[in-house]
């Protein structure tokens, strides 16, 4: 639910930005412990940097005591003592020394052998795989971002979020963004000249006609009307974001710098898209593939550093992906070929560090002559849905469409997945309440369970329930006869010390 | 056939133009029939025209890139113009769809000598052979370097796979219709050849003699023997119709009515002329279901926009490129990301919906406020400016507010517009007065009818084709 719809519900503004409620302001509802954020995303951003290209994981996380790996390679190979050390057999490409530095403060993750089952080689298909999160031979339409954020926005696309659901810098919509509905992404390369460029349109809702034609012109008014919407409020916080460190002058450089300034003017898209082409290198490889590793461990470091500074690493992990890694044996002009499984990245503040998976094994490749997959590339958006959102495995499973075991990338994942393994928690139904309804949960194990209900300062207004529990499922109704209206949460803790919070809305 | 009246010409002007001008429509209205049309002005054989300059016979020099960023400018100028000129002619259009179909980026090949070279096949080509094309192609410098044909070897060594990947997914066949062994096979018959300036050549020592099976046929198949089996697959006819009636028709497949073009193709040899006679005569071609379901390409827009608007001769400026008149579309096609000899990657431009993003669509309507206020939206000064009050009254009801709207809407806009967007526009143009009072007399006529154009043309329906 979004602001926009619940204070419309509650009646209780009817313009303007400051909401009161029981004489506190929305705005301190963050530093309420049981605060539940609006988005669904719990305030937590996750920045995308996609490598186009099909980027080659060999020469990036260097398999440097393995003889194979030299022999296949016998001109595009990293050598073992140029090689940045992060472990006895694994070398980081030379260029990537900002890395290796957050490799060394625990603050990359790496996930050896990211791939899927019967990959495909081609990169447009390739591409949407990743994009779409599908299996090989399964074609879907929307993106797997585009899913979470519907799942995260019920009312899109009947009204729109007060900021935009997702942000693309650059200016071709990605298929990762688009939703059943179209596209839940606001694509610009500059806050500013974004703003001057909308400014004199205006919001067009004439019926179209029921035509294929009515159908596109359909789609132009929802981009054009959602632009007007969306400018000002980029552009004002843009103006009241800062950068503290100075970006190199890169394409990917430019990018991320203004994700740090929308980020710290208070923006709360959960989502951003950062793109970096190139990396299909099938000739003349070294030189090329080393330049674009730099760019992105220099522009990634320094957002790190900016992003850190800001006081907002908490919030922010960043993740990169390209569409598959390159083939194990050079070919005959200084370059790779199109491959399967390769490397990827994640990094900030909240990533426990370190290398997850093993060196991939040269021994035993495919029939082309690729590396196998270890993990499917679905755990680590399960993985990001989970754990740096904060959601059950259950909406992760709704948005990929099956279980994807999530990896201990992020701090506290391990606790994480027990307690997703113990209890769940469900919107009370009606939502929001008059008199009556019903809070559904849950619990996998025989232990002891707690439901409260609590308001806006915290206070527990009332306990529910407060013992032993045999694993199962469980309906509780419940009577907001005697509240106030407003908003209050509702919580569930078990005996190991998990606990889920949700939001419920009594409007009279 | 279909009957030949105002409504079918503005269709058919629409999809195989860069737009036209209201001559173009009145001339195409003299022909008696649509065939008629068709066979002597849309598919005529044209001559080909004057190259932009002597350096396309220039042997190429590395690390000539300013010179070479200049040319690349001159050469998308000169095809800005040939479009803009291209009166009732179909070629240039299918040239950019060949350009798109056969993509090679300039980052890649960074010489406009080869680059030149490669479009002067698709201006031959156009309405000519296909597989014969593909075959040019295949051994085509700018080809070579782009997708690494270029020293590949098969001789002690993996060729590279690159284009015969590229060949079946994106050339002929489409994905599925290959397996991983037939491109590594393929990659075999294209091996051997060597860019040297602006010729390629094939060194026998680089190869090696040897047995390909490549979809079923085994032999020692040499590049052309390989694009042959390319075509004898069932699934290439298709898969070009595919591609034909998705840029020209809609986006949404008729898959029944691409059989019939698939048809059409084989029997005529994979000729390309016989098939597009086949679909623009075709009832298919003009369902009213149909019309105005094609999203503008940006240089349908920016050279439809100048076509409609009435800029007919910018100055070129070979020899000061940046000063050039086009100098500013050149800029917008980079903006609205449709930068000739640049398309995004070897798949081309997807087109349709993916011209339009919050941000590219918000460049058109600044591209096209920027025609009727004569600067760019930094103040700078362009060298097109419309003069609103002079093109106005070149219109049959300049002077009557409401005929004016209703016959300018309909030169502008691919589908009737809505009653209410049309109030809109007469509001806009009136500002207060009343119908009755209005003439191109009236005070601050030009910049009512600069706002008019501007509001017209931030219409989406004006993004519509």
């Amino acid at each position: 639910m979004k602001r926009q719809d619940f204070i419309k519900q509650l009646g209780l503004l009817s313009s303007g930005t400051m909401l009161s409620m029981g004489g506190i302001q929305v705005k301190a509802l963050a530093a309420n412990p049981f605060h539940v954020d609006i988005e669904g995303t719990d305030g937590k951003i996750l920045v995308l940097l996609q490598m186009q290209g099909g980027n080659d994981g060999l020469n990036t996380i260097v398999p440097i005591e393995d003889a194979k790996y030299y022999n296949a390679r016998t001109t595009v190979n990293i050598k073992k003592a140029q090689a940045l050390r992060l472990k006895n057999t694994v070398g980081l490409h030379p260029s990537m020394y900002g890395f290796k530095s957050l490799f060394d403060a625990n603050k990359l993750s790496i996930i050896q052998n990211v791939g899927y089952a019967q990959p495909d080689r081609s990169h447009f298909r390739s591409t949407d795989i990743w994009l779409s999160g599908s299996d090989s031979k399964q074609q879907l339409f929307e993106g797997w971002v585009a899913r979470f954020l519907e799942s995260q926005n019920p009312s899109y696309p009947s009204s729109l979020p007060n900021e935009p659901m997702a942000i693309q810098l650059g200016s071709v919509e990605s298929m990762l963004l688009q939703g059943k509905f179209g596209s839940l992404g606001t694509v610009f390369e500059d806050p500013n000249l974004f703003y001057q460029l909308i400014s004199g349109s205006k919001v067009d809702n004439d019926p179209p006609p029921n035509t294929v034609a009515g159908e596109e012109l359909k789609f132009l008014r929802q981009i054009a009307n959602a632009s007007i919407q969306y400018s000002e409020t980029i552009k004002a916080k843009a103006d009241l974001g800062k950068n503290t460190q100075t970006y190199p002058n890169t394409n990917l450089g430019r990018q991320l710098g203004i994700v740090a300034k929308l980020i710290s003017g208070g923006l709360k898209t959960p989502v951003y898209l950062t793109t970096i082409n190139g990396f299909d290198t099938h000739a003349n490889q070294l030189t090329a593939h080393s330049n674009l590793l730099k760019q992105v461990s220099e522009a990634v470091t320094v957002f790190q550093n900016d992003i850190e500074i800001l006081g907002l690493a908490d919030k922010v992990t960043l993740m990169t992906f390209s569409e598959f890694g390159r083939r194990l044996k050079e070919n005959g002009t200084s370059g790779t070929d199109h491959g399967t499984a390769a490397p990827i990245f994640v990094i900030g503040k909240t990533v426990k560090g370190g290398i997850i998976g093993s060196n991939p094994n040269l021994s035993d490749l495919d029939s082309s002559g690729d590396p196998k997959f270890e993990f499917d590339f679905r755990q680590i958006y399960s993985s990001i849905i989970g754990d740096h959102f904060g959601h059950s495995s259950e909406l992760a499973k709704d948005i990929l469409l099956k279980d994807f075991n999530k990896l201990p990338i992020f701090k506290g994942a391990e606790s994480a997945i027990s307690s997703e393994n113990s209890i769940s928690l469900s919107q009370n139904n009606p939502n929001p309440v008059r008199n009556f309804t019903n809070i559904n949960y849950s619990t996998s194990i025989r232990q002891h369970l707690k439901i409260f209900v609590i308001d806006l300062k915290g206070k527990v207004i009332a306990v529910l329930k407060d013992e032993i529990h045999a694993a199962g499922s469980y309906s509780l109704p419940f009577s907001a006869v005697d509240l106030p209206e407003g908003i209050y949460a509702y919580s569930l803790l078990a005996g190991n010390g998990d606990q889920k919070t949700l939001r419920m809305i009594v409007a009279k | 056939m279909p009957i030949w009246n105002i409504d079918t010409a503005k269709h058919l002007l629409s999809r195989t133009l860069f737009g036209y001008t209201r001559k173009d429509l009145d001339y195409a209205l003299t022909f008696s029939t649509l065939g008629d049309f068709i066979d002597n002005e849309i598919l005529k054989e044209n001559p080909i025209p004057i190259a932009p300059d002597a350096w396309i016979n220039e042997i190429p020099i590395p690390e000539n890139a300013t010179i070479d960023g200049q040319r690349y400018r001159g050469f998308n100028y000169w095809w800005f113009d040939l479009m803009l000129k291209e009166k009732t002619n179909m070629r240039e259009k299918m040239v950019l769809f060949l350009h798109n179909h056969f993509t090679s980026q300039r980052t890649e090949v960074q010489y406009p000598q080869n680059m030149y070279a490669q479009q002067a096949l698709f201006r031959k080509y156009a309405f000519g052979n296909l597989r014969q094309l593909t075959k040019e192609i295949t051994i085509d410098p700018a080809m070579l370097i782009y997708l690494n044909g270029n020293r590949s070897k098969s001789k002690n060594a993996v060729p590279n796979e690159n284009y015969a990947r590229e060949v079946m997914e994106l050339f002929t066949l489409g994905a599925g219709n290959y397996t991983e062994n037939d491109i590594k096979e393929a990659a075999k018959s294209f091996a051997g050849w060597v860019v040297n300036g602006l010729e390629a050549r094939f060194d026998p020592n680089r190869v090696a003699i040897e047995n390909k099976t490549i979809l079923g046929k085994t032999g020692n198949f040499t590049y052309d023997q390989t694009i042959d089996i390319l075509f004898e697959q069932p699934a290439c006819a298709p898969f070009i119709c595919r591609k034909i009636y998705n840029q020209f028709v809609t986006n949404q497949p008729n898959e029944i009515f691409i059989g019939k073009m698939a048809k059409v193709l084989r029997d005529n040899d994979f000729n390309l002329k016989p098939l597009l006679s086949f679909l623009l005569k075709s009832e298919e071609f003009y369902a009213s279901e149909l019309i105005g379901s094609k999203i503008k390409s940006p240089i349908e827009l920016m050279i439809g926009s100048m076509k409609i608007l009435e800029f007919s001769n910018p100055a070129i400026k070979y020899d000061d490129v940046a000063n050039s008149d086009y100098a500013y579309i050149y800029d917008t096609s980079k903006t609205l990301q449709q930068q000739l000899f640049e398309p995004p990657n070897v798949a081309g431009w997807p087109g349709q919906r993916d011209w339009v993003s919050s941000t590219t669509y918000a460049y058109r309507n600044g591209f096209s406020d920027s025609l009727i206020n004569g600067k760019r939206l930094n103040g700078a000064k362009i060298a097109f400016k419309l003069s609103a009050l002079d093109y106005s009254k070149t219109f049959l009801n300049s002077e009557n507010a409401i005929k004016f709207i209703d016959e300018v809407t309909s030169l502008f806009f691919p589908l009737p517009l809505s009653a209410y967007k049309k109030k809109l526009l007469l509001e806009t143009l009136l500002e207060g007065t009343i119908a009755e009072n209005y003439n191109t007399n009236v005070p601050m006529a030009e910049l009512r009818l600069q706002k008019l154009y501007k509001a017209m043309m931030r219409l989406p329906e004006f993004q519509l084709n």
